[in-house]
């Protein structure tokens, strides 16, 4: 279990669950991010940037702020 | 059919990048009527399509992910449903992400209203490897499906068939069960609600959004009016948070999420192409946290390069001609009143045509593309730590690249920010944008007389003055932002056909709205020449513009005629200074150009961003707009004269 800032990019994680307020979990619900999705983390932005997180399980791709993707709680999946 | 006599009314809905716009572009181009309310009453845009014979008014609703807004622009969506009540509803799927798009289609079913689907971008989604069975998904869902290109025009008539078809059945939609326990608790809140109480569409509809309601303040109104229901409702958003151990909302989104993976799996045939890794791999470059900034930087230069260049040779190719016209009208009349208002109305209507058009137009077709590709999202997630800097995040780049166009629909599109604060910085940052009027001004006035790299400097400081700007703004707000939460949408082949038309569209839009503001103000500032009235506004403002900026006196009236249109501003400053373009250097000096025009970049947003600010944002923020500007243009042109002058 650890937060999305602090997986390595480019394995399969899973969303264990997103912390925070309401309106945060609200909107990444809507856009697509569900406990249980694959994600993938793909690329940081320079100086403390944005993250670009693709969510495998519904092929969409999203930029989140660091203080949102330290929220994400994930796992990482055991391919094997 | 109809309601009271009217044209049945047909909604475009669908997530934002679905190809909603594009597909209603399509139709609109089979028109009847076409209208977009521009400025204060931006709610959606319509309009009359004759489909066979049937009239019926088709209306384009902003992008929503769900019913359950978090944005301005998503709640204009949500309640033109509830207080609309539309005769069709056409949802708009991406195909290429059929996946979560269903995730709203399944959401508009439980409204039971008549549905269609369009399914676009099925191009997309076979580059993607996706194959859908159309028919399966039909079955699926129990709503018509019709697949569509939107950018190439395909499917459209099929789908204005399909709509005609369903809107003289009106056949009800059937929503989709959800697992027992879930439905269970559903239906039980449904039969517990009051015969008398008002329900929005249907009883379960009701139920569902009571459920997922924001739970503060409709809790609050619901206590007062209705106890007992009030706790029926805990009851069962209780019991749902038990059996699922996640808040009640969270409990009835993963139901539509599981049963739209469940019906994409169903419906849909997924083979990884090597077309894809293309598109990831240009991707991994555009963003790319060294390389991303220098494309980012290379689009912005080229970008006013290519301006400059189309616009600079069109110019004087168009300004001959005028100039002679004038000369020679003036010598053939004579000083009456009649030749002021000839000379007024020549300046006015070539303005337009050699000044204004030359860079408005190559501005508005590369910034349709530049939103067509899907690069402004791109551009977000680059700029989003610069954004930090001065208190804003990633999502308000994209209204910020919007204002370089047009000041007012960029404040339009602040609607996309969640929060208020946000909404406020940017709507309060963006008039200090230049707008495709102001880059005319500095391009026809700095880069053609000083030359490029004068224009270059100036807008690397507007920028610097814009981020000092932001970053004093936000000081005056406690609450730091929400961050950033931005859907980067796959990169598609802009269509030629759909920039063309929003740049005709635009076009249009300055020839019946601005253009004759341009005529008017050039004619009556020729009367008022003829008058001598203008002497009385230029020695009314003499202490600010001639002492304190240093400019010419004549040159009062024109920055008056500035608040209208910016660019009447540069028109009017040449008939005001009674010269021609070309011998425009032989009245005024280089640093009174400078001065010039700085002030009238940054001083009072146009009419139509003022009014657009006070409709958007209320009469507080407008009026601090026009302080904060005109402050700051004062402020700036002093120290740009103290700096330049002897």
């Amino acid at each position: 279990m650890i937060s999305l800032l602090q997986a390595p990019s480019d394995v399969p994680l899973r969303i264990l669950g997103i912390q925070g307020g309401h309106g945060i979990r609200r909107r990444l619900l809507a856009m697509g991010f569900h406990k249980g999705d694959t994600i993938e983390l793909d690329s940081m932005a320079i100086f403390r940037g944005p993250v670009l997180v693709r969510n495998l399980t519904s092929d969409t791709s999203v930029a989140l702020g660091r203080g949102i993707a330290q929220r994400i709680i994930v796992e990482i999946i055991d391919e094997k | 059919m109809t309601k009271n006599n009217r044209y049945p009314d047909v909604v475009l809905i669908g997530q934002p990048n679905c190809g909603k716009s594009t597909l209603f572009n399509a139709v609109a181009g089979l028109k009847a009527d076409t209208s977009n309310f521009p400025g204060t009453s931006i709610k959606h845009t319509h309009s009359k399509v004759n489909v066979e014979g049937s009239i019926v008014n088709i209306i384009d609703l902003p992008g929503t992910y769900s019913l359950n807004p978090s944005d301005p622009a998503e709640k204009v969506a949500l309640s033109h449903l509830f207080h609309e009540k539309p005769d069709l509803i056409i949802n708009v799927v991406d195909a290429s992400i059929l996946g979560r798009n269903l995730e709203l289609t399944l959401e508009l079913m439980e409204l039971g209203s008549p549905m269609i689907i369009a399914l676009n971008m099925i191009d997309l989604a076979k580059k993607k490897g996706v194959e859908i069975d159309i028919k399966k998904l039909e079955k699926l869902l129990g709503v018509p499906v019709i697949p569509t290109i939107a950018t190439r025009g395909q499917g459209i008539k099929e789908m204005l068939e399909a709509a005609l078809q369903t809107l003289g059945k009106s056949p009800s939609v059937t929503p989709i069960k959800w697992s027992r326990d879930v439905e269970q608790r559903v239906e039980k809140l449904a039969n517990l609600l009051p015969e008398d109480f008002p329900p929005v569409y249907n009883k379960r509809f009701t139920a569902i959004h009571m459920i997922e309601a924001n739970k503060l303040f409709f809790d609050k109104v619901l206590r007062e009016i209705n106890p007992k229901l009030k706790e029926d409702l805990d009851r069962v958003r209780r019991e749902l948070e038990d059996m699922h151990n996640a808040p009640s909302y969270e409990v009835i989104s993963a139901e539509r999420h599981h049963l739209a993976l469940k019906i994409f799996e169903e419906s849909s045939r997924v083979f990884r192409g090597k077309r894809v890794k293309f598109q990831d791999r240009l991707d991994d470059v555009i963003m790319h946290p060294f390389f991303g900034y220098i494309i980012l930087l290379a689009i912005f230069f080229g970008f006013f390069f290519i301006i400059f260049k189309i616009g600079n040779p069109l110019e004087e190719l168009l300004l001959e001609p005028l100039t002679s016209l004038r000369n020679f009208l003036m010598l053939k009349l004579g000083e009456n009143v009649f030749s002021y208002l000839i000379d007024g109305l020549l300046a006015g209507i070539g303005g337009g045509v050699a000044i204004v058009l030359p860079y408005f137009v190559p501005l508005i077709l590369l910034m349709s593309f530049l939103e067509d590709v899907g690069y402004l999202a791109r551009a977000g997630f680059l700029m989003d730590t610069f954004m930090h800097k001065i208190g804003l995040h990633g999502k308000s780049v994209s209204p910020f690249i919007l204002g370089f166009g047009c000041n007012v629909p960029a404040i339009v599109s602040t609607r996309i920010l969640e929060s208020r604060r946000d909404r406020v910085i940017t709507s309060l940052l963006i008039p200090f944008i230049p707008c495709s009027a102001r880059t005319t001004i500095i391009l026809a006035l700095v880069a053609f007389y000083l030359g490029p790299i004068w224009a270059f400097g100036f807008y690397t400081f507007n920028i610097l003055l814009i981020a000092i700007l932001g970053r004093v703004i936000s000081l005056f707000f406690r609450t730091p932002s929400p961050g950033l939460i931005l859907e980067i949408p796959s990169l598609k082949m802009p269509s030629l056909k759909n920039m063309l038309k929003k740049t005709i569209f635009q076009m249009k839009s300055f020839i019946k709205f601005a253009w004759p503001i341009l005529v008017a103000g050039s004619i009556v500032l020729g009367f008022l020449q003829y008058l001598h009235f203008d002497r009385i506004i230029n020695i009314i403002l003499s202490p600010l513009v001639e002492k304190g900026l240093g400019l010419p006196q004549e040159l009062g009236v024109t920055l008056v005629f500035g608040f209208l249109r910016k660019e009447l501003s540069l028109i009017m400053m040449l008939q005001a200074l009674g010269v021609s373009y070309k011998d425009l250097m032989t009245v005024v000096t280089k640093e009174q150009l400078v001065v010039f025009t700085v002030f009238i970049n940054f001083f009072i947003p146009c009419l139509s961003t003022v009014a657009l600010l006070w409709k958007e944002m209320g009469k507080r923020i407008a009026f601090l707009s026009i302080g904060l500007n005109t402050g700051v243009a004062v402020i700036l042109s002093l120290i740009v004269r103290l700096i330049l002058g002897k």
